[in-house]
């Protein structure tokens, strides 16, 4: 049980820099996500923190001890990989037993311990098996097996979910949750996926270019996205975001859309965002409304994404069902944005107005 | 990083000893007049074995030879080991089992391999010329005009399973997806492997064909056992040659002039065959 | 459908006929060990009474102290291939910088004819006063095997995935105890077969020994070629010393064929 604390970790690759200045400190026992487009330096920090890469300038921590310059084997942690790492040679027992054997801890001991673990995790049928005789989510297990085995202080998952098809990904997701809640140990998972990370975490990070884009909770970094970065990476369908001028509460976008919202104070160019929950169609639109043309609309039980195009620009909506009974692909509808709900950004640097 | 260094020194210091060393020492000798039954220092000659090397009618005999026989093996190699690779791919009855004996033959020691065909096809107690007289066939296999060829017949017989081998690394390592639409597209068997297989393959060939032509070039058991270059100098290849000069005339600058000669045309080939391959890929 | 069925039947013939190129020259070789001078003269006797004088002749000429040397020296060369190419190889494979240079390294050593490097190795031989000793031999050896070795392990390696030694350091163990422990054992069958193959090579090869150690330090090949000059006399005793040569090598190769081809293909087709 420890929390984790990287001061101003920098990571080089010849000259380009990987992470850059990073800050961050996760609290005891919690369960945080990193999240960001391939590339942005999650994975680079997280191998950082296992003692995969060495770093180039910074200093981490776990707990009060200073890891910084520790091989793997002394940091107390344990790791779940991408592809699970399960050794080939080891049965599915042996797998899970074999981080004990660094520990010298006596055999048969370790043996029982690994049954324990396999019967928790409902791989016990399977405990003499090898790796490649098991499913990809009986691997996934195998190696969440070892990972909980030794009671680290810290679990590093490395895109543990991203081999998994849909179905199993999102079973294995809550029982990640669970077992991590049960164990209460200091987590630090990483994935490209957005809505992975909105539904696993206490904490999000959101990553661009080797730095922290925005960090909080899922509520408030999908509610109060500090830039447009954020704002489009995090929530699904994307966020519509329309470059234009506000003036008393009122949009126009440089192609002509005008959009009502409550923000009274702004004045000047901005970015607008709105999330498709929040862009409002009505099929008997008010004179005042801009108008858009239903491209396109995909049901997806309930609720529906329908494409707009007004003035020539693409706008993404989300409605229940229920609202589509006189609108069908071809119809022309009015816009609305719901009340309190638009986000303003500057438009140059694209941060988040107050 | 001293770990990586720690584990790659060994191999580069014993590289350095046992190639890069005696390179250099060889380069020595081919200046010098050095002869084994020499107790003083060698004298230093330049360039003048390399000259007499040039100049030496023989060795460039031995040369022309060597080619002819380096082209006669190898073509034959190429065409049988593609029709066996082939057919054993689609092999499935005892797969191991046929592998393994068809493969056989590059497994055992060249000088027996000569010494058993020269048995085998002696004129008087050989098994072949004699089931071939027995059909009313006189053939003498290392008589005059007729030796060389055998010779090129015995390393195909050893060495077409090493081609064998590579192609079948090879066509196990094309994907399916090209061979199955070229048969969708109504393609013939003969078709699809003129079209799609062999070209899929030639990179793989022409690497075997190098690895195989370097081997060739080497050829001295076979001489060795069999014709000890004769009849006349029919038979005297380059290799065969260069021991004679060092090891029975004891000539040992000269003939390290020789080998360093064969060096620079077997790297002269592997450049031109290198150039190809990349022209091949830019194209 | 008349077509394939064509073609398979040629398939077939062509792997019989060349089955049986294989085959009789052995086969006839074995015959001719267990036959009487006498017998020997008429090739195309098939059904006799076997008889063991050739073997005896043969196993007391010394043929087997040879066979032992040609162990020695293949374990030997084998023994530091495996060891010091195993070490270069996973380095090599593991951090990619500095390989190219290695790799071609080792590449040239393998097509340097054997005539360039002999007589360095003759005439060193002579000055330290081990002409005609297991010790030239041996080194001689290792110019041709450590490379290959080297190039058919580090093929091996890199189909190793990175991430299994990463979660073995994470899982608590030393970067040599993780080598140990999880990639070692994934190589396996590929050292044994690369081991085999060296093995074959070493055995297989004349010319250095015969230069090097043409006396009493002879092995098996260079005492084999010792029959050649006492011609029909002694092929019966040449026969059984062909044997002893080539029935380990060709049973081991059945162990090998397999993992040969993908050393092969990852290894030297696929660069």
């Amino acid at each position: 049980m420890a929390n984790v604390t990287f001061s101003k970790v920098n990571k080089m690759y010849g000259s380009s820099r990987i992470v850059s200045d990073l800050d961050l400190e996760l609290p005891d026992g919690s369960f945080t996500v990193m999240v960001g487009p391939s590339g942005c330096g999650k994975s680079t920090s997280l191998r950082m923190l296992a003692g995969l890469e060495p770093i180039t300038s910074g200093e981490i921590k776990i707990g009060e001890r200073v890891v910084t310059d520790l091989e793997p084997k002394d940091r107390d942690i344990a790791m779940v990989f991408q592809n699970y790492a399960l050794y080939p040679h080891l049965s599915v027992r042996e797998n899970i037993a074999f981080p004990l054997r660094a520990t010298k801890t006596p055999r048969a001991l370790a043996l029982k311990r690994a049954d324990e673990v396999a019967d928790s995790l409902g791989l016990a049928h399977l405990a003499a098996r090898k790796p490649k005789d098991l499913s990809g989510g009986q691997q996934q297990r195998v190696a969440i097996g070892r990972a909980i085995i030794r009671q680290p202080s810290v679990f590093l998952f490395d895109e543990p979910l991203s081999n998994l098809d849909a179905k199993l990904r999102v079973e294995t997701r809550t029982e990640l949750l669970q077992i991590q809640r049960r164990l209460g140990i200091t987590s630090l998972y990483v994935t490209h996926d957005q809505e992975e990370a909105m539904t696993l975490s206490d904490r999000i990070i959101v990553m661009r270019e080797g730095q922290i884009a925005q960090q909080g909770t899922p509520l408030e970094v999908y509610s109060r996205p500090t830039s447009t970065f954020v704002a489009e990476f995090v929530g699904s369908p994307k966020m519509n975001l329309i470059d234009g001028g506000i003036e008393r509460g009122i949009f126009t976008s440089d192609s002509g859309i005008r959009l009502e919202t409550q923000e009274i104070g702004a004045t000047g160019l901005v970015t607008l965002g709105i999330r498709p929950d929040d862009l409002l169609i009505s099929s008997s639109p008010e004179p005042t409304l801009s108008l858009a043309t239903v491209e396109l609309i995909e049901l997806l039980g309930p609720r529906a994404i329908v494409t707009l195009r007004a003035h020539d620009r693409v706008l993404t909506s989300v409605v229940g069902a229920a609202q589509l009974a006189n609108v069908r692909e071809g119809s022309i509808v009015g816009l609305s944005v719901r009340k309190n709900s638009s986000h303003l950004f500057d438009q140059a640097s694209g941060s988040r107005l107050p | 990083m001293t770990f990586k260094l720690g584990m790659l020194a060994p191999l580069i210091a014993l590289l350095v000893l046992i190639v890069g060393f005696p390179l250099a020492y060889a380069l020595y000798l081919s200046v010098t007049d050095y002869k084994l039954t020499d107790r003083g220092t060698p004298g230093f000659v330049g360039i003048d074995n390399f000259l007499s090397t040039l100049t030496n009618v023989d060795f460039w005999e031995a040369f022309g030879t060597t080619v002819l026989y380096v082209v006669m093996a190898v073509g034959a190699e190429v065409v049988l080991g593609l029709a066996i690779a082939l057919a054993l791919q689609k092999q499935k009855w005892a797969k191991d089992l046929t592998r393994s004996m068809l493969l056989a033959p590059m497994f055992i020691t060249p000088i027996a391999v000569g010494l058993t065909f020269r048995f085998l096809l002696n004129d008087q107690i050989g098994a072949i010329p004699a089931m071939l007289r027995g059909i009313g066939i006189s053939y003498d296999f290392f008589g005059p005009g007729r030796a060389l060829m055998t010779l090129a017949a015995i390393d195909a017989w050893q060495w077409t399973p090493f081609m064998v081998l590579l192609l079948l690394a090879g066509l196990e390592s094309i994907p399916k997806q090209p061979l199955e639409a070229a048969r969708v597209d109504g393609g013939s068997a003969w078709y699809v492997f003129r079209r799609v297989t062999f070209p899929l393959l030639s990179p793989v060939l022409v690497i075997a064909v190098l690895l195989r032509a370097l081997d060739a070039l080497k050829v001295f058991e076979y001489v060795f056992a069999t014709t000890r270059g004769g009849p006349g100098t029919e038979t005297q290849t380059i290799q065969y040659f260069t021991y004679q000069t060092g090891i029975q005339f004891f000539r040992l600058g000269e003939a390290s002039s020789m080998a360093f000669v064969l060096l620079a045309i077997v790297l002269t080939l592997i450049i031109l065959t290198f150039r190809r391959i990349e022209r091949g890929r830019a194209a | 459908m008349r077509k394939p069925k064509l073609l398979s039947v040629l398939r077939i013939t062509l792997l019989w006929v060349a089955a049986i190129f294989v085959i009789v020259p052995l086969a006839w070789i074995t015959l001719a060990s267990f036959k009487t001078p006498q017998e020997l003269n008429d090739p195309g006797l098939v059904l006799f009474t076997p008889n063991f004088d050739s073997w005896a002749s043969v196993l007391s000429s010394g043929i087997l102290d040879a066979a032992y040397r040609s162990l020695v020296v293949g374990l030997v060369t084998v023994g530091i291939s495996i060891v010091v190419g195993g070490m270069g190889a996973y380095a090599i494979s593991k951090y990619k910088a500095g390989g190219s240079v290695t790799r071609f390294g080792i590449l040239a050593a393998q097509v340097l004819p054997p005539a360039v490097l002999v007589f360095p190795f003759l005439t060193m031989a002579y000055a330290l006063r081990l002409n005609d000793t297991l010790v030239p031999v041996i080194f001689a050896h290792l110019s041709f095997v450590l490379p290959v070795v080297t190039w058919f392990l580090i093929g091996f390696f890199d189909a190793v995935p990175p991430a299994l030694e990463e979660q073995a350091r994470v899982d608590g163990f030393s970067r040599f105890r993780a080598f140990v422990l999880v990639v070692l054992p994934q190589v396996l069958p590929g050292i044994g077969a690369a081991a085999i193959f060296g093995f074959t090579l070493s055995w297989n090869d004349m010319f250095y020994g015969l230069i090097l150690a043409p006396g009493n330090a002879a092995i098996l090949p260079v005492a084999i070629s010792g029959f050649n000059t006492f011609r029909g006399v002694q092929l019966g005793a040449m026969s059984a010393a062909i044997l002893i040569a080539v029935v380990p090598v060709v049973i081991a190769s059945f162990f090998i064929q397999r993992k040969l081809v993908q050393g092969i293909s990852g290894g030297a087709v696929k660069s």
